[in-house]
């Protein structure tokens, strides 16, 4: 029956092609925006489990509402339950580059807590912030291939060189695009007077993060607290809602494409009347006219599947290739897209071509004889 | 031939006990009537017939005589609205849906006036994808249409495609097909109705070997000079048998 499905679809190459691009242009879009999603989710993923079980305390008025004193960070390190606590100053490292995803980042911390602000990530090359650090830097990987420097170099920020003394491992989250820098020299640079974006605080071992973040915003007054249980909710919110966004976006293209290969087979089984006629009288059973009909769409579906998967990995591979200069990673193909998308192209061309199929199931054999 | 057909299990068998053994087909009260809109038009209104084995058999008439719609009955492609069908002693009429295209594959073999072959599939293609549908494996389907075919004079046009057949060798071609599966009955619906004179008498003359070999041969036909050369002319008018001509 294979050989018959494929003379049939080599029979008529253009209209067979057209609609085998379609589905293809469609599992393009699912495998870009999805790779872009997979990406985000990675890259939230990892940046949530290497900061877990630290609680972020900020400003009462929100995030951006200003920072609070680092004062406030003595006050946090003593609410009954916290290990430690340390303030961080945030700034974006390029001008105008704002602090949305994929923009690299200026992050002050007191170089003495450097090393407890971003364990479990290793240094690559060179060491952590240390006490009596001034005009020095620990750069994340992003900006190491983006700036082209390394242990010893030098790193404008602010119109200051900063002298790169350690860089981190590549670790797939917000930190390979962060610059950690002493915070009183960040504060100065920034004129941010002796404010921080906001305050990390561990527990102890054994207290619960969720218990000791209410209590730490019962303890400080002008102070808000977000969990780890808290912001792994949000976070997942988020990337869910950007999720359904993309893939929505993506999988209408697909639909759209299996609505061709419904019309092309529709129009193949209305053409075929007569074929179908002959192959009754022959006694050809129905699931002989399904599975012909079927297959024909499925197949379609598969190759559309593999030639959007291969055009969308070929174009992620170039965007990827040209980003990784300006240390962005924007897409990640992973098997788990790479099975979704397959399974959506075999199953929108198998979906589509029930209908038809069923249609030439139904067909009188005489009639369709008759058919011209 | 008769040695190579198979013997069916398919169907309900009843209604024998006047059922000789030497025919092959019998038609009893046999009526179908379509409805045009509101209107009724009654293609035959009770036809009875008997067929022996190794017959050839012609059926004429004029247009709108109920010929195809009798072809069309015995050969399981429409239902009729009332009688009963005999073929190889199996009451064809009263099988189930399902049991129907394995009842066509066995029991009948078409040949049809514009030929109906597939023309994606080369002369061999063609012959060959009747038993596919009978789940016979490829190598005794190769073995099978490669000798029909040759049989019908066209060992040497296998590969070729129905469009590079001329019109005698694409109806010989359909004739291999209708003989692929061994069936009980040949219904030939005009068989020589798009081939010139001299095909003509080529395609009857392997109508007529096949029946002097055993082969239950039913020619559906407009052109006397065919009818002339059948054991047996059945003139069908207004739906009713008129005459038995021979």
């Amino acid at each position: 029956m294979f050989d018959i499905i494929l003379r049939n679809l080599t029979q008529r190459k253009i209209r067979t092609g057209l609609t085998i691009s379609g589905i293809g242009l469609g599992i393009f879009a699912v495998i870009v925006m999805g790779g872009m999603s997979e990406n985000f989710n990675q890259t939230f993923e990892k940046s949530f489990s290497l900061t877990a079980e630290k609680i972020r305390v900020f400003s009462s008025v929100g995030v951006f509402g200003g920072g609070v004193t680092n004062s406030k960070v003595a006050e946090v390190r003593k609410v009954p339950g916290v290990e430690d606590a340390y303030g961080m100053l945030m700034a974006p490292l390029e001008e105008g580059g704002g602090m949305s995803f994929g923009g690299n980042q200026v992050t002050g911390i007191r170089p003495e807590k450097s090393q407890v602000a971003l364990t479990p990530i290793k240094v690559k090359d060179g060491r952590f912030l240390m006490r009596g650090d001034r005009y020095v830097t620990v750069i994340g990987s992003s900006i190491a291939t983006q700036y082209n420097i390394g242990v010893g170099d030098k790193l404008e920020i602010e119109d200051k060189n900063f002298t790169v003394v350690g860089v981190l491992e590549y670790t797939g989250s917000f930190f390979d695009a962060n610059a950690a820098i002493p915070l009183d020299i960040a504060q100065d640079i920034y004129d941010m007077g002796d404010t921080v974006s906001l305050i990390f605080a561990l527990p102890q071992e054994g207290v619960d993060g969720e218990l000791l973040a209410k209590r730490i915003k019962l303890s400080v007054d002008g102070v808000d607290t977000l969990s780890p249980g808290e912001l792994k909710k949000e976070a997942e919110q988020n990337l869910r809602i950007f999720s359904v966004i993309t893939v929505s976006a993506a999988v209408l293209a697909a639909l759209i494409g299996g609505l061709s290969v419904m019309n092309t087979m529709l129009m193949s089984v209305m053409e075929r009347t007569k074929e179908f006629g002959i192959l009754k009288a022959l006694g050809a059973q129905q699931r002989d006219i399904l599975l012909m009909t079927v297959g024909e769409a499925s197949i379609m579906g598969l190759i559309g599947g593999l030639l959007g998967l291969a055009s969308g990995w070929a174009v992620i591979y170039g965007m990827n290739l040209w980003l990784a200069d300006q240390g962005i990673v924007l897409f990640l193909i992973t098997p788990r897209l790479v099975a979704v998308a397959m399974l959506f192209a075999i199953l929108l061309g198998t979906a589509s071509g029930i209908y038809p199929a069923i249609r030439a199931t139904r067909m009188s054999p005489m009639e369709a004889l008759r058919y011209e | 031939m008769n040695d190579m057909r198979n013997n069916n299990d398919v169907g309900d068998i009843s209604d024998i006990d006047d059922m000789s053994g030497d025919i092959i087909l019998k038609t009893r009260d046999l009526k179908k009537t379509f409805m045009q809109g509101k209107i009724p038009v009654h293609a035959l209104r009770g036809v009875d017939i008997d067929i022996k084995r190794s017959e050839l058999v012609s059926i004429v008439g004029p247009s709108g005589s109920g010929k195809s719609t009798m072809l069309s009955i015995i050969g399981m492609l429409e239902k009729p609205t009332q009688g009963k069908v005999f073929i190889d002693n199996i009451e064809v009429t009263k099988a189930k849906n399902k049991d129907i295209p394995k009842l066509r594959r066995e029991k009948i073999g078409f040949v049809f006036q514009h030929f109906n072959l597939l023309s994606v599939l080369s002369a061999l293609g063609n012959v060959e994808i009747a038993m596919r549908f009978a789940r016979v494996p490829k190598k005794k389907r190769m073995t099978r249409a490669k000798e029909v075919l040759t049989e019908m004079g066209l060992g040497d046009r296998l590969k070729h495609k129905p469009s590079e057949l001329s019109g005698g060798e694409q109806q010989r071609v359909s004739i291999a097909r209708a003989l692929a599966n061994r069936p009980a009955i040949i219904l030939a619906d005009e068989p020589t109705g798009e081939v010139d004179t001299k095909t003509r008498e080529l395609i009857i003359n392997i109508l007529r070997r096949l029946s002097d070999h055993g082969q239950t041969v039913i020619i559906v036909t407009h052109d006397p000079w065919v009818a002339e050369r059948t054991d047996r002319t059945i003139k069908l008018v207004d739906g009713k048998i008129e005459d038995l001509l021979k």
